[in-house]
């Protein structure tokens, strides 16, 4: 069979960021008029693949080669000169607008800087229609559906004659039936002539609607594969991968009470529904993994039971007690340890000092402070004792918190939290950007403080993290815990499957939908 | 006292407010913060009755709007450029506006408060309008500036709506990230939001130098470059509101004048547009829609 | 290499390497005199010698005894407006509104120090003191709630504050609480026969003069130079302990610093500004104190202004740092004392000390922020070597 000229050819892409390198020796072609899916895990390297072609980064090894020609763009205006548009997955449109103020912007229709309200119109009707695009182009945007919003962005990069799509994660943000009309447009994007890229990790959706498959894990290229050729199974094999083992010492703990339950909560954000009647409960003396992909409501799980975001509906109980909605000092003061999945924006105040980010929250308590007088010396004990507990690798605890490496930061965060032996650990994605030694020992002091009798929720995106450490682990898709499996029963395919909504709660093996029963 | 002598001054009065306030409307639509809205007024006042002194009314008004926008450059290099906080920025044009001016004031005319009397511009008056019942008086041998104040607004809300660089000038105020995607130059944008509201500012400064008390004198301005912000956020962001919100200050204004025996005593007449500013705006930030990105500093390249 | 495992830590770096910490002392500095360089284009442009003219000014100011003197007492309110506005700006809040503040405090201070007779010094005079601090905080409390309840712009409502001050105390001069001595002395005192009844002796503020006599220094008797100076001195130091050794302090910097990771860590962010900008409006409600009660003894319509604007100058150049203000405040105060030496020998306006406030204020901020964009790539860079 003739190979048609690729579209798109990338060589031997490398794109390294400080202290992690995102794609390495990548090499792929798209064939011209294909829909074609780049899949992986989070950190695969996807979306800065994606970005170096629509412009956005340049490539620090490699060639870019478009339509036989190697390229360099020296940012997004001219990679969309050249034919290449790129759908973000978090929007680009000014809230205000109407669509096709967002569609026109910087390429208005104009006569001597007066605005052509009625060309624009044409033209954006012409379009719309085209392509099959459904769209009250005098809407705003922001009172137009998600769905609607993202018609809107594919529409801007046709107004601007694409002829290589790019979507980056475009269902994350959808429901199912939004998600079928965008696999209709793409179809018909298709038999126009475009060719399409599109970023995601939902397996059955790639599956359904691509032509090719390309697989990343941890920055390489697996493999390609046509669709028409592949299991899911293997698909999701190849994503994952095998687990690295660590050498974790656990102890035979039986759980004791519900410590935390999760009561049907429902909570909403950025104008859509993140979590949906979410339920689970952790135990003490166990650890809770919620396995998942990031961008399924893990964030702002974790912000709602903390008390930094509003539960709409549904229970938080901790012991028993009711703290839905209760404010963040009051969590906290009821035994609450919080390890943010952001260290550097919600974890520490980078300027101030390795001691001072170690006692903050604390430093009214009387072991730090009589009065107006914070007691040094009591301080100073507790923090270096403190950082020797916690192996935090440091010359002084007087330097700035930002002078620390990624994997001592972490530490310095588990050392203030840790302290007074909290009964309930909430450790959001706690090895991100972490090596070796630090992934282990964190790891290592979740597994102790569950061994000493406290009940630990650890949300993670890692899945061989949560496959070695938790006791019981939780699939959240969708802002839904699908499916529960206790340490001995998981298996990373099955995980997978919930993980990449290739199975939902509503059928097939495992216990399904989180539970208040173990 | 509500008559229609009432109103001419109580418009009169509002001029200087609805122009700074329009003025206003293009920084912050366009994301930038202008609290030194008050010394670009201070030196429009001054350069205005100094150039007019020197080069008649129609030179002097043009001069002060040149001395607004200059000082209004300051602030955008400052708060584009460097990116240094914009309030504080702000704060250092308003303290600075009064030293130049005070400096400049006492090199000319050797007087440190005020200028010389100075001619104003000749009045016009409508034609038709002015026989009219209520319209008449108001209309009627009013300074030409007063006209242009209200023409200002349907013209900065065509400008707005209906040109590219309306388009443009908003997107940069809501989202810069977006318009810098899409080829919008954002410093640009900001840079042009700033200058014309110096340019305005310094107009309206002009305009009470020149047009209202035929002379400069310091402290003239009273805080009004303030009101004019605060206007602007009553009027949500929008000319046409702004616009309303500069006719009650006004309003009050005038009612400060007038009333000069009652009951209160004039200091708190006098109190009433201050106190009025604090009440509309502890209303009107609840329900208010300020431009997305109004006061954060952008990088260029925030993009990539 | 381990942490050391005693109680005292061992300091081996202050904050961040030598050379930033070199380029954060001398970036005022540099301000400073790029600011003069900038004003030396205005004296050009009058036909004066720049050079000739900033001899004089350093001649004038430090040659004579008084001038020292007189840069001392005017720094002595200008210190405390710097610590007022320093503390609002450590947690990112800006206090316009000092001028306000300090025209209600010294009005409350007028009033208790005139009325109460027959009170020993030692009670009265911190009574008066106590009373302009409330009166400050009192005039900061409506910003402050507005702005944490409704989001208002303490920028904004200060300053109209400011303005309705002036107004009320006019009105409370003029009438209730008029010097009632003055009815039929016409214009004895001030012009306009508009002031409070006077300080009473017991509220008065000692001179300094006889505690340098002691040591063998003579200060002229029309320089007005009193304790104050030493209370500013002592409260700067106060605002270095709030800051850097109470758990408030620290809750103030982190809250500055981060808020959302103030937040998450238990912190209630809300109360640490309310409870920054009423310390703040008390401290301003103290500036107009070493006038009131050193100098003039009564309050009237021509009180000193602008002491809170030139404030702003000084937490800015002093980088709201205790020590920083202090010496800030005796530049602005040689500044001013400067400002009239070359008024008077060389005929420059003494104006110039307002642009030269202005540039100042402008030339810190851009450097301040080059700076702080150098710094943090530097770091990012020892980030970046430092994550495996």
């Amino acid at each position: 069979m003739e190979k048609a000229a690729a579209v798109l050819e990338l060589r031997g892409i490398t794109k390294r960021f400080p202290g992690i390198v995102a794609n390495n020796q990548v090499s792929l072609d798209i064939e011209p008029g294909e829909i074609h899916a780049i899949v992986g895990e989070n950190g695969a390297g996807k979306s800065t693949l994606m970005k170096m072609v629509a412009g956005l980064y340049a490539p620090d090894e490699g060639q870019i080669v478009y339509r036989g020609r190697p390229v360099i763009f020296r940012g997004p205006r001219q990679a969309i000169a050249a034919g290449i548009g790129m759908v973000h997955q978090h929007f680009m449109l000014v809230a205000n607008f109407t669509v096709t103020e967002n569609v026109i912007l910087g390429a208005e229709p104009a006569r001597r800087g007066l605005l052509d309200p009625k060309t624009a119109a044409n033209q954006i009707a012409e379009l719309a229609r085209g392509y099959g695009l459904k769209l009250d182009s005098k809407a705003r945007v922001e009172d137009i559906s998600v769905g609607e919003q993202q018609r809107v962005e594919i529409l801007k990069v046709l107004y601007r004659g694409a002829d290589l799509i790019i979507l980056d994660e475009p269902t994350a943000v959808l429901v199912p039936q939004e998600a079928e009309d965008l696999f209709e447009h793409l179809r018909t994007l298709k038999k126009q002539g475009k060719t399409v890229v599109f970023i995601s990790h939902k397996l059955d959706e790639v599956l359904r609607v691509s032509d090719r498959i390309t697989v990343l894990r941890r920055g390489r290229v697996i493999g390609t594969v046509r669709a028409a050729e592949v299991t899911r199974q293997k698909l999701a094999e190849m994503m994952v991968g095998r687990p690295i083992l660590f050498d974790l010492k656990r102890s035979d703990v039986t759980p004791g009470e519900a410590h935390l339950c999760v009561e049907s909560v429902t909570a909403r954000g950025g104008g859509r529904t993140i979590l949906r009647d979410l339920t689970f409960r952790v135990r003490s003396g166990e650890i809770y993994g919620i396995a998942g992909v990031e961008g399924n409501g893990q964030t702002e799980l974790a912000e709602a039971i903390m008390g930094l975001r509003p539960v709409g509906s549904g229970k938080i109980l901790l012991r028993g007690e009711d703290i839905t909605n209760l404010p963040t000092p009051k969590v906290r003061r009821r035994g609450l340890a919080f390890i943010p999945e952001d260290r550097h924006r919600r974890g520490l105040i980078l300027p101030m000092t390795v001691w001072e980010n170690t006692i903050i929250g604390s430093e009214t308590s009387r072991e730090f402070s009589r009065g107006p007088r914070l007691l040094f010396d009591s301080i100073y004990r507790f923090v270096n004792e403190a950082m020797a507990r916690f192996d935090v690798r440091l010359t002084t605890i007087m330097a700035p918190a930002q002078t620390l490496s990624g994997g001592n930061q972490q530490k310095v965060i588990l050392a203030r939290e840790f302290r007074g032996d909290p009964k309930f650990i909430l450790a959001s994605q706690p090895t991100r950007g972490l090596d070796i030694g630090a992934t282990e020992f964190v790891r290592q002091q979740l597994l102790n403080a569950r061994d000493q009798g406290a009940a630990v929720l650890l949300i993670s995106a890692d899945l061989e993290e949560v496959l070695s450490v938790a006791d019981r682990i939780g699939v959240i898709y969708n802002g839904h815990i699908q499916a529960e499996f206790s340490r001995e029963e998981a298996d990373p395919k099955t995980l997978g499957f919930y993980m990449t909504g290739v199975r939902s709660g509503e059928s097939g093996a495992g216990k399904e939908g989180g539970s208040l029963t173990a | 006292m509500f008559n229609s002598e009432m109103l001419a001054s109580a418009i009169r009065l509002a001029v200087p407010i609805i122009i700074t306030a329009v003025g206003a409307v293009y920084a912050e639509r366009s994301g930038v913060v202008n609290i030194g809205l008050e010394g670009m007024m201070i030196v429009g006042a001054f350069a205005g009755a100094t150039g007019t002194y020197f080069a008649g009314p129609y030179v002097g008004i043009l001069i002060g709007m040149i001395a607004g926008a200059l000082f209004a450059l300051l602030h955008a290099v400052a708060s584009i450029r460097f990116l240094v906080n914009q309030i504080v920025s702000g704060t250092a044009i308003n303290i600075l506006a009064y030293g130049v001016v005070r400096f400049a004031a006492i090199s000319i005319f050797s007087m440190a408060t005020t200028t010389p009397h100075v001619d104003s511009l000749p009045t016009i008056t409508v034609p038709f309008l002015c026989e009219m019942p209520v319209l008449g008086p108001i209309v009627t041998k009013v300074s030409p500036l007063v006209l242009v104040a209200f023409a200002l607004i349907p013209f900065t809300v065509w400008v707005l709506r209906r040109t590219v660089f309306g388009l443009r000038l908003r997107s940069v105020g809501e989202n810069p990230l977006a318009a810098e995607t899409l080829g919008v130059n954002v410093y640009a944008m900001r840079y042009w939001g700033v200058l014309i509201s110096g340019a305005l500012a310094g107009l309206s400064g002009a305009y009470m130098a020149v047009e209202h008390t035929g002379m400069y004198v310091e402290g003239m301005t009273q805080g009004l470059g303030f009101i004019a912000l605060a206007a602007m956020i009553f009027g949500n962001w929008m000319p046409l509101g702004a616009m309303w919100a500069g006719l009650l200050f006004g309003f009050t204004q005038a009612l400060s004048l007038r009333v000069v025996s009652s009951a209160i005593p004039y200091q708190f007449i006098k109190m009433i547009p201050y106190v009025l500013t604090i009440v509309v705006l502890a209303i009107s930030m609840q329900r208010s829609r300020m431009p997305a990105a109004d006061g954060v500093p952008y990088e260029r390249g925030e993009a990539t | 290499m381990k942490a050391q495992r005693k109680a005292k830590p061992v300091v081996l770096q202050p904050r961040g390497s030598r050379r930033i910490a070199l380029l954060e002392v001398s970036g005022p500095i540099l301000s400073v005199l790029f600011a003069m360089l900038m004003a030396s284009v205005a004296l050009i442009m009058i036909g004066k010698n720049p050079f000739a003219v900033y001899g004089t000014m350093f001649a004038y100011s430090f040659g004579r005894l008084d001038s020292v003197a007189y840069i001392l007492s005017k720094a002595t309110p200008l210190i405390f407006s710097g610590i007022a506005v320093a503390v609002a700006f450590r947690v990112n809040l800006f206090n316009i509104g000092v001028e306000g503040q300090y025209a209600v405090g010294a009005f409350f201070a007028s009033w208790v120090g005139a009325s109460f007779h027959g009170l020993p010094p030692y009670i009265h005079l911190p009574l008066v003191i106590l009373a302009g601090a409330f009166g400050g905080a009192l005039w900061a409390l409506v910003p402050i709630w507005l702005r944490v309840k409704r989001g208002v712009h303490e920028v904004i409502s200060t300053i109209m504050l400011n303005h309705t001050s002036y107004l009320l105390l006019h009105y409370l001069m003029a009438g209730p609480l008029k010097d009632k001595t003055l009815v039929g002395l016409g214009t004895v005192g001030s012009a306009s026969g508009v002031r409070m009844s006077p300080i009473l002796d017991s509220a008065r503020v000692p001179r300094l003069h006889g505690l340098f006599e002691a040591i063998g220094i003579n200060i002229p008797a029309y320089v007005s130079l009193n304790w104050f100076l030493v209370v500013g001195i002592v409260l700067a130091f106060g605002m270095y302990l709030l800051i850097w050794k109470t758990p408030f302090g620290m809750q103030l910097r982190a809250v500055g610093h981060n808020p959302k990771a103030a937040e998450a860590a238990g912190l209630r962010s809300n109360a640490v500004l309310v409870r920054a900008f009423l310390i703040s409006g008390a401290v301003a409600g103290l500036v107009g104190l070493s006038d009131l009660l050193g100098y003039f003894g009564y309050l009237d319509v021509d009180f000193p202004k602008g002491y809170g604007f030139t404030g702003i100058a000084v937490a800015l150049v002093g980088k709201n740092g205790a020590l920083g203000i202090i010496l800030a405040a005796l530049l602005f105060g040689f500044l001013s004392r400067g400002g009239m030496g070359i008024q008077v020998l060389e005929r420059v306006p003494m104006e110039t000390y307002f642009i030269l406030q202005g540039l100042i204020i402008l030339c810190i901020v851009i450097g301040s922020e080059m700076v702080r964009r150098f710094v943090r790539a530097q770091q990012k860079k020892e980030e970046a070597a430092a994550d495996v």
